[in-house]
């Protein structure tokens, strides 16, 4: 047994985090988020040149071979700053699901701008009825000859103003419910019928609602086999858990810390707040349920690297737990800086906010409570 | 022991329900005045406008039984909004420790609702520790007036008030609970410029407001120099039954469970699923016994008496409902709770409920934090003592 990471990871791990401490300060992270893009595009082109966006790609696809522990080691970092360059939506969704379902021609059509960063990928998955499911997909594709006609609307599509192609789950077969019958097409964000409706999120961040309405793009665009894009899709989604609890670690991380910082310099009732029994056990409540977060997203994370029988169930666990403790920290940091807290000038706030907006990413806590048990 | 409505608070009920639904606000109609009228009429059927205030300051004189009916007939309603700050706050300490000139010259533009005040209590470094608070007043040499200095921050509204009152330090040589003042400041002097606070939910309701040498005249002093504290400490109570709004969450919990059996899953909805239907019970299960903590303070409370320790229990717990409710809300809208006020995507009960959930973790912070409250419940109510040990 090993919890030590790679050399390579910790050199890794290092760079971003010293990314995100010269260029993450809370001040120009909200004029980033208040800008047209909503991020930077110097930011974005710094980190494809670093080589960040090959980290989780093989080499045969013009990546450096990193798996899911790579990605947990870099959106860890991201979390500490709340990073708002759409990373998780081209590499970690988009490209993901671009490399595990793609033909070799597929990939070789995009992957290299995927990784170099001058094409961004999102992956639109999300319904309006489906709440969590990802097999409720009503957005029909209809091949006829050599095209795929798609109709229907997408919700909450990731940083969907930014991308370049969408990955699209369609309905090409089956039931509203059912697993079967759902491809997944690539589709042209400037494709006739595509109409993005972009937005900014309580977090900061961007989302889209993406309409296709007859949408005709070339049968070759869908990746893989028709029909059996819900494996893909589970994959990509169990990837992406992994990948947002490992931010939210790094979110958790910079609460509790701020928290423990904070009480000891507020004074009131002649102490500090820190010298009061009562916020003392709070926050070693905070800590060890970030403690606690840290070691499920090692086993999740293990777990799915190599491939165990239990690797689902334990991603369930992991996403209930971080959707548990995301509240539970982000709501006892504010209560603990008081009004200060509760403002936009300081930090805590935008963690907090950034923690409760991850729950309701690829599942709530009660809906990954509810899958485990299942 | 009974829990029946006598056959004249059903009548009462009736009648209250009537008004409310005579005077609703109608589409189209001019809202600011809609208000002022409605405020007018209902001080016409005997004091409705000023529910709280003893009869002989124009009240009503309702038993806890008709309070209890009209806080739960105008959740419900439509009725205008109302600031607490004038006619819930300063006007019974005005009543009580007012003279009788300043109730003249107040009271009556207080209960019009035309003259608009805010609470200069908190300061940046006075929070939950509120007596430690230094805004300075100091007395003129002919006695006439003070000359206020300070910072009051966390002020609710203080950018649309016409008045403040204010918690003033006269005197720093004893005790911090000794030598404070209460004293009414207007808005409109030059001295006085307020900032606003922008907070989560991205509202501004809240403001810091700089006081640089404002001259209070003596006689806008209410009661003693250096007795602030006593009756600031009678509105805190006030205030914090307020705070724990259970007729509003009793409100709030029929729209979240309305809300809820509207978001469809599968083939049925929200309220079918385990892990959402346990907390949205366990919500209502707390309620009802709040509720009923209500009913039994309001009972023992002789009309017109400031209410005990029993206010920091239904803070504690009332705030406990309101966040817990508004996070129902916000995990009700499941992925389009991040979509909040700036978009039409999703139910529009999502987009409100976020910005509704955030403001809500304020509600456990002002009016004395919940770890304030339990020490207030520690030492007054169970008698607890901290011990310094052999």
């Amino acid at each position: 047994m090993d919890f030590n990471f790679s050399d390579e990871q910790t050199l890794l791990g290092e760079s971003v985090e010293r990314f995100v401490q010269d260029n993450y300060d809370l001040e120009t992270r909200i004029k980033l988020a208040n800008s047209k893009e909503g991020f930077s595009s110097d930011y974005w082109n710094t980190m494809a040149e670093l080589g960040w966006f090959g980290m989780p790609f093989s080499e045969a696809d013009g990546g450096f071979g990193g798996n899911q522990i790579d990605t947990m080691v870099m959106m860890e970092a991201f979390g500490k700053g709340l990073v708002l360059e759409p990373f998780f939506a081209s590499i970690v969704l988009g490209g993901n699901a671009l490399a595990r379902a793609g033909s070799e021609e597929q990939k070789a059509a995009h992957l290299p701008s995927v990784i170099d960063g001058s094409k961004r990928l999102t992956l639109a998955y999300a319904e309006e009825q489906a709440r969590f499911d990802l097999f409720d997909v009503t957005t029909t594709g209809k091949l006829s000859g050599d095209t795929l006609t798609i109709n229907g609307a997408k919700s909450m599509v990731p940083s969907a103003g930014a991308a370049d192609t969408f990955v699209v789950s369609v309905r090409t077969s089956g039931g509203q419910m059912d697993k079967n019958g759902i491809s997944l097409v690539l589709v042209d964000a400037s494709a006739d019928g595509v109409s993005v409706d972009d937005f900014p999120t309580v977090d900061g961040l961007r989302a889209g609602e993406v309409t296709f309405t007859n949408v005709e793009v070339p049968a070759g665009n869908v990746l893989g086999e028709p029909d059996n894009g819900f494996d893909v899709l589970s994959a990509v989604a169990r990837d992406a858990i992994l990948a947002l609890s490992a931010e939210a670690l790094g979110a958790m991380e910079i609460l509790y810390k701020d928290t423990i910082e904070y009480t000891q310099e507020r004074e009131q009732f002649d102490h500090a707040l820190s010298d009061f029994q009562v916020l003392q056990h709070r926050m070693v409540d905070m800590f060890v349920e970030y403690e606690q977060c840290k070691s499920l997203l090692y086993r999740a994370t293990l777990e799915v690297v190599q491939g165990a029988d239990t690797a689902d169930r334990t991603v369930h666990a992991l996403k209930h737990l971080i959707g548990k403790a995301g509240y539970f920290i982000g709501e006892n940091a504010v209560q603990l800086h008081g009004g200060m807290g509760m403002t936009e000038e300081l930090r805590v706030g935008h963690f907090f906010k950034r923690l409760v907006v991850l729950d309701t990413q690829f599942g709530n806590a009660d809906h990954h409570l509810e899958q485990f048990a299942a | 022991m009974d829990i029946d409505l006598s056959p004249e608070d059903l009548a009462f009920a009736d009648d209250v329900r009537s008004f409310l639904a005579d005077n609703a606000y109608k589409a189209g109609e001019d809202f600011g005045q809609w208000r002022f009228e409605w405020f007018e009429k209902a001080k016409a059927k005997g004091g409705w406008d000023v529910p709280k205030w003893p009869k002989e300051f124009g009240g009503p004189g309702w038993t806890p039984t008709q309070h209890y009916i009209w806080e739960r007939e105008t959740a419900r309603a439509n009725t205008p909004w109302d600031m607490p700050f004038g006619v819930g706050m300063l006007a019974p300490i005005l009543m009580g420790y007012g003279n009788k000139e300043q109730q003249e010259r107040f009271l009556p533009p207080i209960r019009t609702r035309k003259q608009n005040w805010c609470q200069g209590y908190s300061e940046p470094g006075a929070g939950s520790d509120l007596a430690s608070l230094k805004t300075k007043a100091e007395l003129s040499a002919d006695g006439s007036h003070y000359v206020v200095n300070g910072t009051k921050i966390w002020t609710t509204a203080a950018h649309i008030a016409d008045w403040m009152f204010c918690l003033t330090r006269t005197d720093d040589s004893g005790k911090k609970q000794q030598g404070i003042t209460f004293l009414l400041i207007p808005m409109n002097d030059p001295g006085i410029e307020v900032k606003p606070i922008i907070t989560l939910g991205g509202a501004h309701s809240v403001n810091m407001v700089y006081i640089n040498d404002v001259k209070v005249p003596v006689t806008d002093r209410v009661g003693e120099e250096g007795k602030g504290w006593t009756y600031a400490k009678g509105l805190l109570q006030h205030e914090r039954t307020g705070i724990a709004g259970v007729s509003r969450s009793v409100f709030a919990l029929e729209n979240l469970k309305r809300n809820a059996a509207s978001v469809k899953r599968g083939n049925g909805t929200l309220l079918d699923e385990s892990g959402y239907a346990k907390k949205l019970a366990e919500l209502e299960i707390d309620l009802m016994a709040l509720e009923f903590t209500e009913l039994r303070s309001l009972a023992s409370a002789s009309a017109g008496a400031a209410p005990g320790p029993e206010s920091s229990i239904m803070k504690l717990k009332g705030t406990d409902i309101q966040q817990r409710t508004q996070k129902l809300t916000v995990e009700a809208a499941g992925i389009f709770g991040p979509a909040w006020g700036k978009s039409k995507v999703g139910p529009d009960f999502g987009r409100a409920g976020m910005g509704g959930y955030l403001a809500s973790r304020a509600y456990t912070i002002y009016g004395g934090a919940s770890e304030v409250q339990r020490d207030v419940i520690a030492k007054n109510v169970l008698g607890l003592k901290k011990s310094s040990g052999k």
